[in-house]
């Protein structure tokens, strides 16, 4: 079943001249991993955005085509309505913790939604134990690390258990390791809960492993659209300037060069795998 | 990060801090009272002694008596305007004849001033009594139940959040002019003051960025989407709280009726200068 589905999706922001998506056609299942990546300005934030409403209900501008997430019409539904659906988590995790302590932060969109309070106790606590910060319940935003900002963003988002969580380059603020967690964090909600997941990120070295599908933008329009094994590999990859991972850009290299390694890996343990066979072979 | 620092609430527990910011505030409110019903030495100095030990209780006295430091100032603006207007005019102040003359008659005209400085040090005493002990996230909720529309709740608190992140943006955009030659302790007043300018702007922008941001954040997190908001929290009036509402009435009624029904001599007369 599909969860979000765009048809001849195109928009443009009030204030500006040039269409930011342009006949943008995809097909997202439930359950799926997706890593949506492109160059900057390429419209992937604009994209994120059309999925819980926020385009057009928040910025205005002309949309046309068609999106629906969930079942639901976007340009039907509200925000908040849609947000009971899909969960959006923002790049700067600063910016996205308002209350004084973590635990009031988490319970802040279910209040919106008038929750009972019993209920919003155990959803909280919940989502404060699937992203393993409940030690952090009692602090203050600014006393915590952007890592850990950034789980408990994802906990906020969590605790209306929505079917589809959003990401918009959560790591881009996050040293190698704080990005680490926050990919495991939001592999186990897809793996263990099924929810389904859009990643907007670069470091494709990380965030490939867990993807099942990958999208690729570039000027506002969805270049590519497959599985990241058949993604990465493609020429147009390469040249758009995506950061394809270095596992593949090595087999690409050594094909280039006579070695046909017969696979294409695209995390760097499969590379290591895929290496030992070749060498034992020869 | 010195900039702010004085904003920042420091968390304590005690039985000051943990009591309902609502009783609190009424006790602020009858001691506010109180202080303007007297205008002699006396109460006013029994009604600044009887706050003392919440003070000490709550375990705040350093950061008290900074408060009152901030205010010696104007106290002593305020003896001194007293006191030679007093002089000037000396009429309807107790046990004078003017013009003032005599030793006694000088005392009296001291006491008074003094007894009106002591009125504004009581009042600055009992709020920062209650801002000293209130967390920012307490006084919130308690504007919550209070029935303040929620939006101004949210905006307060939202808004103290945020102090410790602009301030640490401030200090990064100081240096980062300082680095391009920026030199912040160079010429007159004015000067100094036009100086802050180029931090100023990239401040205000920044924060304005940050704003939208937040919206963003509020929208997907479903603002608005009930009229009837539910809370996680809920203050309750403890027996501590009903406690601390019974005095303040108790004195809040002694007091009018000492105000109404004895009258209180100064000091000067009780002992017998």
């Amino acid at each position: 079943m599909a969860v979000i589905e765009t048809k001849g999706l195109t928009y443009t922001y009030p204030s500006g001249k040039k269409r930011t998506l342009e006949d943008v056609s995809i097909t997202i299942e439930k359950g799926e991993f997706v890593v949506l990546t492109g160059p900057s300005g390429c419209g992937k934030t604009t994209l994120c955005r059309c999925f819980n409403g926020l385009v057009p209900h928040f910025y205005g501008g002309k949309l046309e085509g068609d999106i629906s997430v969930t079942g639901l019409r976007v340009s039907e539904h509200s925000i908040h309505e849609l947000a009971r659906h899909v969960g959006l988590v923002f790049q700067n995790p600063e910016n996205q913790l308002f209350a004084l302590f973590v635990e009031k932060d988490v319970a802040f969109g279910l209040e919106n939604l008038g929750v009972p309070r019993d209920e919003i106790r155990k959803r909280v606590d919940w989502a404060l134990q699937t992203t393993g910060i409940e030690n952090l319940r009692e602090r203050a935003p600014h006393e915590l690390s952007g890592g850990q900002q950034q789980r408990v963003a994802i906990a906020c988002v969590l605790a209306m258990q929505p079917d589809v969580m959003v990401l918009d380059e959560p790591t881009s603020f996050l040293d190698p390791s704080g990005a680490q967690k926050i990919f495991e964090v939001i592999s186990e909600l897809n793996k263990e809960m099924g929810i389904t997941v859009v990643l907007v990120e670069h470091r494709l070295d990380l965030a490939s492993r867990y993807s099942n599908h990958v999208l690729v933008m570039n000027e506002g329009r969805v270049v590519l659209d497959g599985e990241p094994r058949e993604v990465f590999n493609s020429e147009t990859a390469r040249l758009i300037g995506v950061g394809v991972p270095k596992a593949t850009r090595l087999s690409q290299v050594l094909e280039e060069s006579g070695v046909d390694l017969g696979r294409v890996p695209v995390t760097s343990g499969e590379a290591s795998h895929i290496l030992k066979e070749v060498l034992r072979r020869d | 990060m010195s900039v702010f620092d004085g904003l920042r609430f420091r968390m304590v527990s005690s039985p000051i801090h943990r009591l309902d910011p609502r009783a609190k505030f009424f006790f602020v409110c009858v001691m506010f009272v109180i202080a303007v019903l007297f205008n002699q030495l006396l109460p006013l100095i029994v009604l600044f002694l009887i706050q003392m030990p919440l003070v000490f209780v709550a375990g705040v006295q350093r950061e008290w008596i900074r408060s009152l430091r901030g205010a010696l100032f104007l106290a002593v603006m305020i003896f001194v305007i007293n006191f030679v207007f007093a002089y000037l005019s000396p009429g309807g102040i107790q046990g004078i004849e003017p013009p003032v003359d005599t030793l006694p008659e000088y005392l009296m005209l001291f006491e008074n001033s003094f007894a009106l400085t002591l009125r504004f040090v009581v009042l600055i005493e009992s709020f920062s009594v209650f801002f000293l002990t209130t967390s920012p996230d307490h006084l919130g909720l308690a504007l919550e139940q209070s029935h303040v529309p929620y939006e101004f709740c949210f905006a307060f608190t939202t808004a103290v959040r945020f102090v410790p992140v602009l301030a640490e943006e401030a200090q990064t955009i100081m240096d980062a002019q300082k680095a391009r030659g920026l030199e912040l302790e160079r010429g007159n007043f004015i000067k100094r003051i036009r100086n802050y300018i180029p931090i100023l702007i990239p401040l205000i922008v920044n924060a304005i960025r940050r704003s939208l941001e937040l919206a963003e954040t509020m929208e997907s997190r479903a603002w608005g989407a009930t009229e009837k908001r539910t809370n996680l929290y809920v203050l309750r009036l403890k027996k501590p709280d009903y406690v601390l509402v019974m005095m303040s009435i108790l004195m809040l009624v002694l007091a009018v009726y000492v105000r109404l029904f004895l009258p209180v001599p100064p000091l000067v007369v009780i002992l017998q200068i």
